[in-house]
C-alpha cells in the first residue's frame, strides 16, 4: 500500500482546521498566550535589565576601574596603553586632596581635587551641572566646576576665582552630582572638578605626591565575559590595584539585580510553562474529541502511522500559527508596557526588539506544542476502530493476558519516554533561555519532582476516592456522591487535569512568594532613612550637640546615626609583618591607616556570617572583620590581628578574629570593617563619624547650619547619588511586582482555559442527565464537587512544592524564606474558587443547551 | 468465518458473545445477518470487518486469515478490501461530503491517483443524488443524506466487498427505502459481496441469502435462490 504522502496529510490536516476554526482558535490561543507571555516578559525584563545594567555600570562611569595609590610604572602604562589596541577605550581620573583658597584671601580650604579627561569621562552617566552645561564646556581653560560647599565656605559665587597651586581659575559652575561619587575615594573637603590639563597647571601632582589614580575602562561591546577577561588582565599586572567591574560597585544593586534576574527568568519560564501546560491541555482536548474521526478512518484503512502523520502536521500548523501570534502579541506587550511603565517609573527601557527573541518565541512555541502534544499523540495508535461500532470500548477485559500486558508496557514505556523527552526538552529550553543558572536548574528539577508526585497523587487519590465511595455509597448524599465519582470516570481528565491544574498553581505560587520576598527585601534597601550625608571628625565632645542639630533639621529623617573611630595601623597578621604579608588586592600602604570601631552589641544592619558575635561586656580582646576584608587579607576565624594602638606604641592591641562579618550597606556603621569591644579600644584617641538621612533638597541647607556651628566637621553629602541609587532598587522592585503580577495574571487564564477545555467532554453528560430530569442547579452542584476536590488535590500539591522550590531558590539568592501561612490558606482556598468557577463557566453554555441540540450534533 | 468466539469482561462478569460461529460467504453474494438487539450481529460484524479481535476463531478474507495481524496490516486490509456502511453514518464532521467520500481514496491510493479520486468521488455523489451538495458539511445535510454520502465513500475504492450494519436503522421508511435501493445499485453496478446487518425484515428481503443469530449463534441460514435467477 502506498504511504500517505505528507502532501496528503497536510491536506487533510488544513482541511479540519479550515472546518471547525472555533475549536482550533482556541488551541491557538493558548499557545499565543504561552508564547506571548513568554516574548513579552523576556523581552520587556532584557530591556529593562540592560537599562539598568547601564545604570549600574554609570555608578562606576565605566564597565571597570582599576583604582591605584601610586602613579603607574612605565611598563604599567605601557601595557595599560596596549590594552585599548581592540576599541577599549580608557580614561583615567585623579582624585587628591589640596588647599584651595578664594582669589583674595589667604583662608585656605582642604578641598578634594578630580581631574578627568572631559572629552571621555564619564563614560556612563553624566555630570549633572547649575547652570545646566556639558561637562566640557564648565572645565579645561580656566574654568572648573565646584561643589556647593566650597561656595558655602568660602562665600564664593559661580564666576568667581579661585587659587588652586599655581593657577587661578573660574568657577563655571556647581556640580550637583557625578555619576561615579559613590565608587570614588571619600576624601573629605569640598569637589573641585577640572580637568587633568588643569590639574598639570595647578603643579599639585608632584612626584610622591599622595594621589589616588583610577582608570576607568569602556569596551567595545557590553558583554560580561570580556569584563572577567579584562579585570583578570589587570589584576595581572596591577598586583596592588583595586580592580572592580560595574557589578562589584555596589553591592546594593548589584545584589538587587541578581535576584531580580533570578525572579524574572523564573517569571519567564513560568510563563513558558503555563503555555505549554496550556497547550498540552488544548491539543489533549482537541485529539480527543477527534478520536470518533480517527476510528473512522482507521476502519477506512488509514494506519496509525497516517493518522499520526495528519495530526503531527495539524499539530505543527497549530504551534506555527500559535507561536507567530504569540510572538505579535509579545512584541505588542513589550511595545506597550514601557509606555505604561514610564510613567510609572520615569525611564524608558531600550526598545530593540531581537530577531533573535522572535525567532526564539517561535521555536519555543512549536517545540513545547510538539513535546506536550506527543503524549496525547501517542495515544492515537491505540485508538481502535471497533469504537464506531461500539462507544466506550473498555478493554478490561483481555486485562490478565500476557500479551497485553506486554503492548501495555510497550504503550507505558512510550509515554514514560514521551515525559522524559518533554522534560529534557523543557531542561533545554529552560537553561537555554534562563539568564539565572541556579534557578534554570532549580526550577526544572522542582518541575519534574512536582510532576512525578503530582501523577502518584492524582492515581492515589483517585483510587481511595473510588474505595470510599465503594463503601460509603449509600450514605452518601447523591450529588456528592455523582461529584466524587465524576472524578475517576473513564474518560474524564482528571489526572491531566490534575496535574495541569498542580503544575500551574506551583508556578503561579512561585511566582508570587519568591517576588514578594524579593520586594520585602528591596524595600528595606529603599527605605527613606538610609544615610546619605555623612561627617567626618566629629569630636567626643560634639557629638551631642551635632546629634541634636541634625534631628532638628528639618530635611533630616530617622535617628543620626554616631560611631566612634579610632585610627589605628595593622602592625602584623598571626605574627606575620604587615610588610611581609600576601594580600588580596589591597595595598599594602592602606594596613598603615586603618579604622577600628567599637560596639558592644552587633550594630544594626549586620549578619555574621562566621564564628560568633561578642556579648557585651567581654574582655577578651577580639574584632570582628568585614567579609571582602578578612579574604584580602586572608583571615580567618582564629586569626590573630595586633593592630597598633595610636599614642601608645608600647601596647599594640593583639585580637582574634572571632566573627566575620557582612553588612547589608544600609547604615553609618556599613563602612567599618574591624569591630572591637569597647574594652579593648578603651582610653585610645577617638573621633566620631556620622551618618544621617537628609532629603537631598534639603542637604545644601544642613550643610551650612553645620558649617555655622561646627567648623570642623566634613560632611560628605551623597544624597545625589544615594537617590539615584534608590530610584534605580525602587524601579527593580516595581518591574518585579509587574512582571509577576503579569505572569501570575497569564498563568491564572491559561489555567481556566485548560479547565474550560474539558468542556465538549461534558455536553453528552449534562444532556443525559438533564434528560432524566436533573435541574441545572443541581448538575453545578455535581460539577462544583468535583472541581473543587480537583482543587483542593492540585493547590496543596503545588503550593507545597512552591514553598519547597521557593526555598531552595531564595537560599540561593541569599534572601531569607517565611512561610506564609495564611497566603497559603488563602491560595488553597483561591485555587479552588478558581476551578469551581471556571468549571461553571465551561459548563455554562452546555448548561443552557437544550437537549436535543446536544444529542443530534452527536 | 470458522469458530468465531468473542466474550467481554464486564466487571467481574465474562459475557460471551459469540459462542462459535462458522460460516462462508461466496463472492458476490448478498447477505443479510439478523437478529434481535444484543444478538451479537454487530459484534460479528466488527469481527468480519476486522475493527475487532475475536476471543477465539478466525476470519478469513480471501484466502487470509486477518484476525490476528497486527492493527496496521488489518488497516491495510479494511482499506483495500472493505467498504462500510453504518447505522450512524460516522461521516467526519468537519469535511465535507465531497472530501468524506475522497478520505479512504486519500488514505489508501498512490499519490499519482490523487487526481483521478476526485472525479470518481463526484460520480459516486452524483449517482446517490448530492451531486449538488458536494460541498456541505455532515451537519447542513439530513440523515438520510448523510447515510447517502457514506454509501459513495463505501464505494469509492472498488472493495470487493461492502459491509453494512443496519444502514436505514436511523432513517424512516421513506428514505430507508430509498438508501437501501441505492446501496443495491450500487452493489450491482460494481458487482462487490455486501455483508448487511438488520433487524428489519424488510430490508433483509432483498438478501440473496439471510443468517439467523440469536444468543451468539447461527440459528438459520437460508437462501432465496429464486432471486439470484
Amino acid at each position: 500500500m502506498a504511504a500517505l504522502s505528507w502532501t496528503t496529510a497536510a491536506r487533510i490536516a488544513s482541511r479540519e482546521l479550515r472546518a471547525s476554526r472555533g475549536k482550533f482558535l482556541f488551541v491557538i490561543l493558548s499557545v499565543a498566550i504561552g508564547v506571548a507571555a513568554l516574548t513579552g516578559v523576556r523581552g520587556f525584563s532584557t530591556a529593562f535589565r540592560q537599562t539598568l545594567m547601564v545604570r549600574a555600570r554609570s555608578i562606576l562611569a565605566g564597565d571597570l576601574a582599576a583604582r591605584m595609590f601610586q602613579q603607574p610604572s612605565d611598563a604599567q602604562q605601557k601595557q595599560l596603553e596596549a590594552l585599548t589596541a581592540n576599541g577599549t577605550k580608557m580614561t583615567s581620573v585623579t582624585e587628591m586632596a589640596a588647599m584651595a583658597t578664594a582669589e583674595h584671601s589667604l583662608d585656605p580650604l582642604l578641598v578634594a581635587l578630580k581631574a578627568v579627561d572631559p572629552s571621555k569621562y564619564p563614560f556612563y552617566g553624566t555630570v549633572d551641572l547649575q547652570p545646566t552645561m556639558p561637562l566640557r564646556q564648565a572645565i579645561g581653560g580656566e574654568n572648573v566646576a565646584v561643589g556647593d560647599d566650597l561656595l558655602i565656605r568660602l562665600k564664593l559665587h559661580v564666576g568667581d576665582r579661585i587659587q588652586l597651586g599655581d593657577a587661578t581659575l573660574r568657577i563655571a559652575a556647581v556640580v550637583l552630582s557625578e555619576p561615579d561619587r559613590l565608587s570614588g575615594s571619600f576624601a573629605a573637603g569640598p569637589r573641585i572638578l577640572l580637568s587633568q590639563d588643569q590639574l598639570e597647571q595647578t603643579h599639585l601632582l608632584a612626584a610622591g605626591s599622595r594621589a589616588g589614580q583610577r582608570y576607568l575602562f569602556m569596551l567595545p561591546k557590553r558583554d560580561d565575559r570580556a569584563v572577567a577577561k579584562l579585570k583578570t588582565t589587570l589584576e595581572g599586572f596591577l598586583p596592588e590595584a583595586q580592580i572592580t567591574d560595574y557589578r562589584e560597585t555596589n553591592p546594593a544593586i548589584t545584589m538587587a539585580l541578581d535576584r531580580a534576574t533570578g525572579v524574572l527568568s523564573l517569571v519567564s519560564l513560568v510563563a513558558l510553562v503555563l503555555g505549554a501546560v496550556g497547550v498540552a491541555m488544548a491539543m489533549r482536548t482537541h485529539l480527543l474529541e477527534r478520536m470518533d474521526s480517527i476510528a473512522i478512518m482507521k476502519s477506512l484503512g488509514a494506519r496509525s502511522s497516517h493518522v499520526l502523520r495528519i495530526y503531527l502536521v495539524q499539530t505543527v500548523l497549530l504551534g506555527l500559527i500559535g507561536g507567530a501570534v504569540g510572538v505579535a502579541l509579545g512584541v505588542g506587550v513589550q511595545l506597550v508596557l514601557p509606555l505604561l511603565l514610564a510613567k510609572l517609573l520615569g525611564i524608558t527601557p531600550e526598545l530593540h526588539i531581537a530577531a533573535s527573541a522572535i525567532v526564539a518565541g517561535l521555536v519555543t512555541g512549536l517545540l513545547t506544542t510538539l513535546l506536550f502534544t506527543m503524549p496525547p499523540l501517542l495515544d492515537i495508535r491505540g485508538v481502535r476502530p471497533i469504537l464506531i461500532l461500539r462507544r466506550n470500548v473498555d478493554d478490561l477485559e483481555e486485562k490478565g493476558t500476557a500479551a497485553n500486558l506486554f503492548a501495555r508496557m510497550k504503550a507505558s514505556f512510550a509515554q514514560v519516554v514521551a515525559g522524559a523527552l518533554i522534560l529534557l526538552g523543557i531542561t533545554l529550553i529552560a537553561t537555554t533561555l534562563s539568564d539565572s543558572k541556579v534557578v534554570g536548574r532549580v526550577f526544572t528539577i522542582g518541575l519534574a519532582a512536582v510532576l512525578v508526585v503530582l501523577l502518584i497523587a492524582s492515581s492515589v487519590v483517585l483510587a481511595l476516592l473510588r474505595r470510599f465511595l465503594k463503601s460509603t455509597r449509600a450514605s452518601l448524599q447523591p450529588v456528592v456522591r455523582h461529584g466524587l465519582a465524576n472524578l475517576y470516570r473513564p474518560g474524564n481528565p482528571s489526572a491531566a487535569l490534575l496535574a495541569a491544574v498542580g503544575l500551574g498553581v506551583m508556578q503561579i505560587a512561585s511566582v508570587f512568594f519568591l517576588s514578594q520576598a524579593l520586594v520585602k527585601e528591596l524595600k528595606l534597601s529603599t527605605r527613606p532613612t538610609l544615610p546619605n550625608v555623612f561627617l567626618i571628625d566629629v569630636a567626643p565632645t560634639e557629638v551631642e550637640g551635632v546629634t541634636a542639630l541634625l534631628k532638628a533639621q528639618p530635611g533630616v529623617q530617622g535617628e543620626p546615626e554616631m560611631l566612634p573611630v579610632v585610627a589605628s595601623r595593622i602592625i602584623a597578621v598571626n605574627g606575620v609583618k604587615a610588610s611581609e604579608l600576601k594580600l588580596e588586592n589591597f595595598p599594602k600602604r592602606m594596613l598603615q591607616s586603618i579604622s577600628l570601631t567599637w560596639v558592644d552589641e552587633m550594630p544594626p544592619g549586620t549578619k555574621v556570617v562566621g564564628g560568633k558575635f561578642w556579648h557585651s561586656g567581654d574582655p577578651h580582646p577580639q574584632v570582628a572583620i568585614g567579609q571582602r576584608m578578612s579574604e584580602r587579607l586572608h583571615v580567618q576565624l582564629g586569626s590573630y590581628i595586633l593592630f597598633g594602638a595610636p599614642g601608645d606604641p608600647d601596647h599594640p592591641i593583639n585580637a582574634e578574629v572571632t566573627a566575620i562579618i557582612k553588612s547589608d550597606g544600609q547604615h553609618a556603621w556599613s563602612r567599618s570593617e574591624f569591630l572591637l569591644p569597647k574594652s579593648a579600644l578603651a582610653g585610645l584617641p577617638v573621633v566620631y563619624y556620622g551618618g544621617a538621612h537628609a532629603d537631598p533638597a534639603h542637604v545644601g541647607e544642613l550643610q551650612r547650619a553645620l558649617f555655622a556651628k561646627y567648623p570642623t566637621v566634613t560632611v560628605i553629602n551623597v544624597a545625589q547619588a544615594m537617590e539615584t541609587l534608590r530610584g534605580v532598587l525602587l524601579q527593580v522592585s516595581l518591574v518585579v511586582q509587574f512582571l509577576a503580577g503579569f505572569s501570575i495574571f497569564a498563568g491564572l487564564v491559561i489555567l481556566a482555559s485548560a479547565i474550560a477545555g474539558t468542556r465538549y467532554r461534558r455536553m453528552r453528560e449534562v444532556v443525559v442527565l438533564k434528560t432524566l430530569g436533573a435541574t441545572r442547579s443541581r448538575i453545578a452542584a455535581i460539577f462544583s464537587i468535583e472541581f473543587a476536590t480537583l482543587g483542593l488535590i492540585a493547590g496543596l500539591v503545588g503550593l507545597v512544592f512552591a514553598n519547597l522550590t521557593v526555598r531552595v531558590v531564595l537560599s540561593r539568592l541569599d534572601l531569607d524564606y517565611h512561610f506564609l501561612g495564611w497566603v497559603n490558606v488563602l491560595s488553597l482556598i483561591a485555587v479552588m474558587a478558581l476551578t469551581v468557577l471556571t468549571g461553571w463557566l465551561a459548563s455554562y453554555r452546555v448548561l443552557g443547551q437544550k437537549p436535543l441540540e446536544v444529542l443530534r450534533e452527536e | 468465518m470458522d469458530d468465531l468466539r468473542k466474550s467481554i469482561r464486564n466487571g467481574s462478569r465474562t459475557v460471551e458473545i459469540l459462542r462459535g460461529i462458522s460460516f462462508d460467504v461466496a463472492a458476490g453474494e448478498f447477505v443479510a445477518i439478523v437478529g434481535s438487539s444484543g444478538s451479537g450481529k454487530s459484534t460479528l460484524l466488527g469481527l468480519l470487518a476486522g475493527l475487532d479481535t475475536p476471543t477465539a476463531g478466525n476470519v478469513i478474507l480471501n484466502g487470509t486469515a486477518i484476525s490476528y495481524l497486527p492493527e496496521d496490516k488489518l488497516a491495510e486490509v479494511r482499506g483495500k478490501l472493505i467498504g462500510f456502511v453504518f447505522q450512524s453514518y460516522q461521516l467526519i464532521p468537519t469535511l465535507t461530503a465531497l472530501e468524506n467520500v475522497l478520505l479512504p481514496h486519500e488514505l489508501n491510493a498512490p499519490a499519482n491517483e490523487q487526481k483521478a479520486g476526485r472525479a470518481r468521488a463526484l460520480e459516486l455523489l452524483q449517482a446517490v443524488g448530492l451531486g449538488e451538495r458536494a460541498e456541505h458539511y455532515p451537519v447542513q445535510l439530513s440523515g438520510g443524506e448523510q447515510q447517502r454520502v457514506a454509501l459513495a465513500r463505501a464505494f469509492i475504492l472498488r472493495p470487493p466487498i461492502v459491509l453494512a450494519d443496519e444502514p436505514t436503522g436511523n432513517l424512516d421508511s421513506k428514505n430507508g427505502a430509498h438508501v437501501m435501493d441505492l446501496l443495491l445499485d450500487l452493489n450491482q453496478r460494481e458487482g462487490t459481496t455486501l455483508v448487511l446487518v438488520t433487524h428489519d425484515p424488510a430490508v433483509a428481503a432483498h438478501a440473496t441469502r439471510v443468517l439467523t443469530v440469536r444468543d451468539g449463534e447461527v440459528i438459520a441460514d437460508e437462501r432465496k435462490l429464486v432471486e439470484q435467477v
